[in-house]
């Protein structure tokens, strides 16, 4: 009687406690979610994680169940022939099945094995460098010539695009946990990583390797878009904002803040911090930290050591408050 | 009668002799007047004692390569304000005031020999305890206490003609306080010229200089957020009403760069790069950005045409986080941190050469 008595503790315990156990499970989902793929990358490993999980309970099962048989009260012991067939098949032969089977899969599933993920020759090459504690990005497109964006990604459903991962400081890691990944960027190195996203939407995608003090408010928005949608979006980007000429632009030359930032347009074409060219329709400013509004700009100009402890830009809050509102304001126009 | 000493009698007189002490102190029979001089033993001890001190604490100092010559206007100008008062200079003996210090302030031509350039230094940084001889106004500009070594070493072959044009320029001597506006334009122009164009490679010419950054800076100096033993004396020597005046007059003065050749070097190409691009992998930002708009910020000065020692100074003084000013000195301070030695020589070679750009006032 005593397994019987042990089942039902651990039953009550069960009882008792699973909706805590599931709680990690529920916090994976949403904009950062492997579990919600929406690329076909993430969405092979979703099922794997599934095959795995599932293959992993129903042996479990069995190994709980002889188990149990085996702790049993029995009248009649095994033979030692019986004993030996079982342990070679449940002991040998099953686990190696198994295993191999599961293996083969998760091999098949690896990019670099796959010959699907070469990307065409007209792909989209997307580069992406890693830096302390943003990203800067440049679309080169098909047809030659590039867009250079920081701190988002757009990608248009269906179409395999092509990363080049890179970095110009410490090892940094690309992730979109819902379309696929990651990737190390490595000094040095360009690492190439291909995505397909399948489902428009809007995901963020955090820093995955620890390079410095911001490094867990390093992160961008990874948008898939309808392809029409972004063709459209692109073909705006090769031009500098409709705005771009208004007030603040005088501004914002007159400070410097051209010589670390580029604005298409303006002449300001510094390679220190992010393109702003088009920094008002961001989805977000800072890397991922903050919603992008006139507010937050204008917080991150006066203060950006104190929103992102550590970053290279210094503090501008010793320009008059105007200035920077008004900077700010132009800066969001940037659509 | 035998008195006999025994240990019970020793403790006691040893923990007596502090308060004999205080009481000897306190009854005021010591005589603490100079005028009387010391014993030969207690001004032998005292020597021995300074002299063993700054040699032993000079092992510490790194002396550089090679003394800043270039620097020897703007230290001949401190010295004449600062130290001469004391210790004479050429051509200015040193007053009878001065030699009934106790101890009475050397004649520096006559004993700088006697010193290494890092005992020296030790001196002039640190100052020496109980003699009257004072540190040096700021602990954090290395740079300019070298230029004091640097002329120190010159001094015993200074005769009373050059000394003069090196402290005083074109300006009449003056020591004490600037009442008016033109004594206070005598502080300026001792070293930068009256019509602030300089007369030393690591002076700065302020002519043409935008009129705002000069007056925060002069306030940088009188506040102590621009440390600098050198400029804190004749900032705070001049009325402070004087300052608007003195930053208009120098900016009101053309900025002559003198046209010269080999313009075309590899270093000035590679300044010129820098200067217009920045070099992103070390994130160092674009110079012309904020130093060559003619619409831009008056705070952000005018560098062009500055001398080459001077641009290399300032650079390295800003990569070392040692330079302060105003409210903006730390966007140098960023833009500086990683340049390398050969960066700032190219970017010195660079500015020393390019002509002003247009000066602007908007606000």
């Amino acid at each position: 009687m005593r397994p019987r008595q042990k089942l039902s503790a651990f039953g009550t315990l069960m009882r008792r406690f699973s909706p805590i156990l599931t709680l990690p499970i529920v916090g994976c989902a949403g904009i950062q979610s492997t579990l919600e793929p929406a690329g076909e990358e993430a969405r092979l490993v979703a099922i794997l994680l599934w095959v795995m999980t599932g293959a992993g309970a129903v042996i479990w099962l069995g190994v709980v169940a002889l188990l149990l048989y085996a702790t049993g009260r029995r009248r009649k012991v095994h033979g030692e022939r019986e004993s030996a067939r079982l342990i070679l098949w449940g002991g040998a032969v099953f686990p190696a099945v198994a295993l191999v089977l599961l293996l083969a899969y998760a091999l098949w599933l690896m990019p670099g094995l796959r010959p699907f993920v070469q990307p065409a020759d007209d792909a989209m090459r997307i580069e992406v460098t890693g830096k302390q504690f943003w990203w800067d990005v440049i679309y080169h497109l098909p047809e030659g010539g590039s867009v250079a964006s920081a701190n988002e990604i757009r990608l248009p459903v269906g179409e395999r695009v092509e990363l080049e991962l890179k970095s110009s400081d410490v090892i940094h890691s690309f992730w979109i946990p819902a379309l696929g990944g990651k990737m190390d960027m490595i000094p040095g190195r360009t690492n190439r990583l291909s995505l397909l996203a399948i489902k428009p939407g809007i995901f963020r995608a955090p820093c995955a390797e620890y390079c410095g003090t911001s490094h867990a408010l390093m992160a961008f928005s990874a948008v898939a878009m309808e392809p029409d949608g972004f063709r459209q979006w692109l073909t705006e980007r090769t031009q500098p904002s409709a705005t771009v000429a208004e007030a603040g632009s005088a501004l914002f030359l007159r400070h410097g803040c051209g010589a670390c930032h580029t604005v298409a347009g303006t002449g300001a074409a510094g390679k220190v911090g992010p393109d702003l060219s088009h920094v008002g329709s961001r989805e977000t400013i800072g890397a991922g930290i903050l919603a992008n509004t006139e507010e937050n700009i204008a917080r991150f100009i006066a203060e950006p050591d104190r929103i992102k402890p550590n970053s290279h830009m210094p503090p501008f809050d010793m320009l008059p408050e105007d200035d920077i509102r008004a900077i700010a304001a132009w800066l969001k126009g940037l659509q | 009668m035998v008195i006999r000493i025994k240990p019970k009698h020793l403790i006691t007189g040893l923990a007596a002799l502090p308060f004999a002490a205080v009481l000897f102190a306190w009854s005021g029979i010591f005589d603490v007047s100079a005028s009387s001089g010391h014993w030969k033993i207690t001004e032998w001890f005292l020597h021995f004692a300074m002299r063993s001190s700054v040699r032993t604490h000079a092992l510490a100092v790194k002396a550089p390569d090679e003394l800043p010559r270039h620097a020897l206007k703007p230290a001949a100008g401190h010295f004449a304000r600062g130290c001469a008062i004391c210790h004479g200079a050429p051509g200015e003996p040193r007053s009878p005031a001065a030699l009934r210090i106790l101890p009475p302030p050397p004649d520096l031509a006559g004993i700088v020999d006697e010193w290494t350039d890092p005992q020296l230094f030790q001196i002039v940084k640190h100052g020496v305890k109980y003699t009257g001889m004072p540190a040096w106004p700021t602990q954090e500009r290395d740079d300019e206490v070298w230029a004091m070594v640097a002329f120190l070493r010159e001094l015993p072959g200074l005769d009373a003609e050059r000394y003069r044009e090196l402290a005083y320029g074109d300006a009449e001597p003056a020591l004490g306080r600037a009442y008016g506006f033109e004594e206070a334009l005598a502080e300026c122009s001792r070293c930068h010229g009256r019509d602030g164009q300089a007369g030393g490679e690591s002076v700065p010419v302020l002519a043409g200089q935008s009129e705002t950054y000069l007056l925060a800076s002069l306030s940088a100096y009188l506040e102590g957020s621009r440390p600098s033993g050198i400029m804190e004396i004749p900032a705070r020597a001049v009325e402070p009403e004087f300052l608007p005046e003195l930053a208009r007059h120098f900016a009101a003065q053309p900025r002559i760069v003198p046209a010269r050749t080999e313009d075309d070097s590899a270093l000035h190409r590679r300044g010129e790069t820098i200067a217009r691009n920045g070099i992103s992998q070390t994130r160092v930002p674009a110079c012309l950005e904020c130093h060559g708009r003619t619409e831009r910020n008056p705070l952000y000065p005018n560098i062009a045409g500055q001398h080459e020692n001077y641009i290399a100074g300032q650079l390295e003084l800003f990569r070392d986080g040692m330079r302060g000013g105003t409210r903006y000195n730390h966007l140098m301070r960023n833009a500086a941190k990683n340049l390398t030695d050969g960066d700032i020589e190219a970017l010195a070679a660079y500015f020393s050469r390019l002509q002003a750009p247009p000066e602007n006032e908007t606000p």
